[in-house]
């Protein structure tokens, strides 16, 4: 029997369905009336920082790089791979791997049957062999180049490294070309086995679908997982960085930086979801384009429009980042840490906490226009426990004493780390 | 989906999309303005929607008009340049919030729109000429965007590329200008850019949201009628022959190397849908010949794909190899062309193909920048074709017009992006 609840939210006119299916899985329907398109994402909580994990009590630790190897090698299946099987249904499909989960998904349009029985029945049908798996080292070590290359990319998991001592956020997503050389086929089918158990794993459907097409093909092929026990380990990750300064040469026309602020974290446990809101406020009223602090550093040709700023958390790991081109990197991380400190002495002036709140806001409803955002959403919410539009009544919700709150514990300059790139 | 089209004035074309159904919860308006790509006026009119962006008279500075962009729940504004065809279009865009979502009540989409307007015929100048600060700092980020190209290793070999295939031609002409160009500009220069634009680009007004899309135009549509104009010509030249090869290769300190082969489609008129199929097949999707043979039977790459542009009837394929296999990717390339010109794909492939490219198109409306980009895109055509009428000329495309297609296809050039053999430095820690 399947249990139902559904979440209505008059401020948007937008309803979502859960489903707690007997397999374990838990399963969003979003109908979207008038689309033509629908986007499917089945998605397990599990990613590139589960290099060790604790099933049923038993200590086990992988190479880095695993998560995304088994998301490239669970397309394939004894016959042919899932993409082929997808052409039949006109869908897209894809797939990713991101620090704290896994992700397959497709969008399409027409009936959305074919398409899901595809997508349920390869994710729970795992089928590795030394052949398959030594074939997928050749394309899996030319995306590592293609990344060792991305002086982007670099710049950032430089900081990483430098910021992280122990939490294994700090390993690149992919791993390295010598990590994935020790990935065996026994080794993808423990992980696939400890994380691919549907009690840890989430479906959600948007766009042109009801409740009953999804649950008429979920309740044929879904396969009931057994309990298990399955535990992130705490990394003990200390309150201080690792190293306040990393530097690589690459062939970049300017210096690229990544400047970020540690935020202290208890255990695997995700920032709370105010917080986290609070947080991406505070970034824009800091260093947003309308900040006074953006302004002066435009007007030193200190930035350009590639400055940018994020909030980055996952399970124990959350850290305000800036990043961007600069011929100075070292006066714009002095700069944004004297601007936090000033802010956190003078208080956050009132209008532009209204501004910022309007605009994470109408952020979040402008969201709600694309299927794939709103599977993605109800994914990453649901992983984060967070109800459907929770996070939407939270940012219209938002007042300037929540961040005033954050920015007394946070934003410190003891916890700084400056990633750079220089030209070569 | 229903469109209006209209045209109030010559070479001024609104496109107004309604959301009926009220899907979205956003209403995006778009001024688009194009020009001839030319090498003389590429970068002063490169640098015109980056000033216009930055301020209008009621706001007069950025910060200012960005506390209204926020206070209007977080409008986003953008300026752009891209090529369009042998065209360069200037692109000023703004989303907003519907109105039936401003916790007050706000009218929000006719305050953005009233801002776009007065951003674009009423931009603060001194003296006559955009502000020396405003021209000084948009001229900087331009010129740090150009050199920053190099950043982007795949992008820089493809625009390398682009360079080697259409030499000469103003299709390989930078968009955005080039270095010293930009470089040499006064803020003169590009106030006459702005005047000029006004005054002769072929204008596409194109709004997509709740309420009427005409009313959202008119002022636009006021400003331009008030213009003496005189509009330009657009053309596209094509190529229809590949006299001599023009290769090329660069070395770099990268990791992995980067081939781009250019072709071109040498048929006297392109048949749009049959090269449609032809690219997907080849190498426009994960099922495609490119990516089963060169990715996955072979294991040489991460990427292979294929591109095709149906307006200057050239195209590209791209992948990423370790360098010592850049020869066996290329030959595997060349094996799959041949087969695909001689037809030697089964009819479930080219099925696949073909519902694959109908479900995209059938699905353009249900995101609102597809949409508009959409229409952008045909920006040059008298006549605009719906997604939905796309897919439909897909279905009688025969495996005779694929091939044909194909056949037409002459590999016209190859840039390779090759290590020098300097070792990218790791990171290093230290203070």
């Amino acid at each position: 029997m399947n249990n139902q609840t559904v979440f209505h939210n008059p401020r948007t006119g937008e309803t979502v369905t859960r489903i707690d299916h007997p397999s374990g899985l838990t399963i969003f329907v979003w109908p979207k009336a008038g689309y033509q398109s629908h986007y499917a994402v089945f998605g397990t909580n599990y990613g590139s920082i589960d290099t060790a994990f604790d099933l049923n009590g038993t200590h086990t630790e992988v190479p880095a790089g695993i998560a995304h190897y088994l998301e490239h090698k669970l397309f394939e299946n004894e016959d042919c791979d899932a993409f082929q099987r997808y052409a039949a249904t006109g869908a897209d499909a894809n797939a990713f791997t991101s620090f704290e989960r896994t992700a397959y998904l497709f969008n399409g349009s027409g009936d959305i049957t074919p398409s899901l029985e595809i997508l349920l029945d390869f994710v729970q049908a795992p089928y590795f062999t030394e052949a398959t798996v030594e074939k997928e080292r050749g394309i899996i070590g030319q995306e590592i180049r293609m990344y060792d290359d991305t002086p982007g990319w670099r710049v950032f998991f430089n900081l990483l490294q430098a910021m992280y001592q122990t939490h294994p956020v700090r390993t690149d997503i992919a791993g390295t070309v010598e990590s994935i050389a020790r990935i065996t086929p026994e080794l993808l089918y423990g992980c696939y086995n400890a994380f691919y158990n549907l009690h840890n794993m989430v479906l959600a459907v948007a766009g042109n679908v009801t409740v009953e097409q999804v649950l008429s093909v979920a309740d044929r092929l879904l396969k009931p997982a057994p309990l298990w026990q399955l535990d992130r380990p705490d990394p003990h990750e200390p309150r201080e960085v690792g190293t306040a300064r990393v530097e690589q040469k690459m062939t970049v026309a300017a210096p690229l930086f990544y400047f970020g602020f540690k935020h202290p974290m208890e255990g695997m446990a995700p920032l709370p979801p105010k917080e986290a809101l609070a947080g991406e406020a505070l970034l824009e009223i800091l260093a947003g384009h309308s900040s006074p602090l953006y302004t002066r550093l435009m007007k030193e040709e200190l930035i350009n429009r590639s400055f940018g700023m994020e909030l980055f958390d996952g399970p124990g790991y959350a850290a305000f980042l800036f990043g961007g081109e600069s011929r100075d990197p070292e006066a714009v991380a002095t700069a944004i840490a004297d601007e936090a400190d000033r802010l956190r002495r003078d208080g956050i002036d009132p209008a532009a906490f209204e501004a910022a709140r309007n605009a994470l806001y109408g952020t979040a409803v402008m969201s709600l226009n694309d299927v794939e955002d709103c599977g993605d959403q109800l994914m990453n919410g649901h992983f984060r426990k967070l109800a459907p539009f929770e996070e939407l009544e939270a940012a219209a919700a938002l007042t300037r004493d929540d961040v005033e709150a954050l920015l007394q514990k946070s934003l410190c300059r003891e916890r700084t780390v400056l990633s750079v790139i220089r030209p070569r | 989906m229903s469109i209006t089209v209209f045209e109030p004035a010559e070479a001024v074309r609104v496109i107004a999309i309604p959301d009926t159904a009220e899907r979205f919860k956003t209403a995006q308006l778009t001024v688009q303005l194009l020009v001839p790509l030319s090498e003389e006026s590429a970068a002063a009119n490169a640098l015109v929607p980056f000033l216009l962006r930055r301020a209008c008279r009621t706001f007069p500075d950025f910060p200012a008009l960005k506390r209204e962009l926020d206070r209007l729940y977080g409008a986003r504004l953008t300026a752009a340049v891209r090529r369009v065809g042998e065209a360069q279009a200037l692109y000023l865009q703004m989303t907003c919030l519907d109105d039936r979502f401003a916790l007050n009540g706000e009218a929000v989409a006719a305050q953005c729109a009233a801002l776009l307007c007065e951003m674009l015929f009423r931009p603060v100048l001194e003296n006559g000429t955009f502000r020396h600060d405003d021209m000084e700092e948009e001229r900087r980020c331009l010129l740090e965007t150009i050199r920053a190209e190099i950043n982007n290793k795949r992008g820089y070999a493809r625009t390398r590329c682009t360079e080697l295939l259409c030499e000469g031609e103003p299709y390989a002409v930078r968009a955005s200008g080039t270095e010293a160009a930009v470089a040499a500009l006064t803020a003169a220069d590009v106030t006459a850019a702005w005047e000029r634009v006004l005054r002769t680009a072929r204008v596409q007004i194109l709004y997509h949201g709740n309420g009427d899309g005409h009313a959202v135009a008119a002022p636009f549509v006021d400003g331009f009628c008030a213009i003496d104009r005189t509009p330009c010509d657009l053309t596209v030249t094509r190529r229809t022959t590949v006299d001599t090869r023009r290769d090329g290769e660069e070395l770099m300190a990268v990791a992995q190397g980067k081939m781009v082969l250019g072709f071109v489609n040498t048929a006297d008129t392109v048949d749009v849908p049959a090269n449609r199929m032809a690219n997907a097949l080849f190498g426009g999707t994960a099922f495609a010949m490119l990516f089963r043979t060169v990715r996955e039977k072979l294991s040489l790459c991460y990427y292979c794909m294929s591109s095709f542009d149906r307006l200057k009837g050239v195209g590209m394929i791209d992948s990423g190899v370790e360098a010592d296999k850049l020869s066996v990717a290329r030959a595997e390339i060349e094996r799959q062309l041949a087969l695909l010109k001689a037809g030697e794909f089964t009819d479930e492939d080219l099925e696949n193909t073909r519902r694959y490219l109908v479900s995209q198109y059938r699905t353009v409306g249900d995101l609102q920048s597809t949409l508009i980009g959409w229409y952008d895109g045909q920006a040059l055509e008298d006549v605009l074709q719906t997604p939905e009428e796309a897919a439909d000329a897909l279905l009688t495309v025969t495996r005779e017009q694929v091939t044909a297609a194909a056949k037409a296809w002459e590999i016209a050039c190859e840039f390779r992006l090759l290590p020098n053999g300097e070792a990218e430095e790791g990171g290093e820690g230290g203070e």
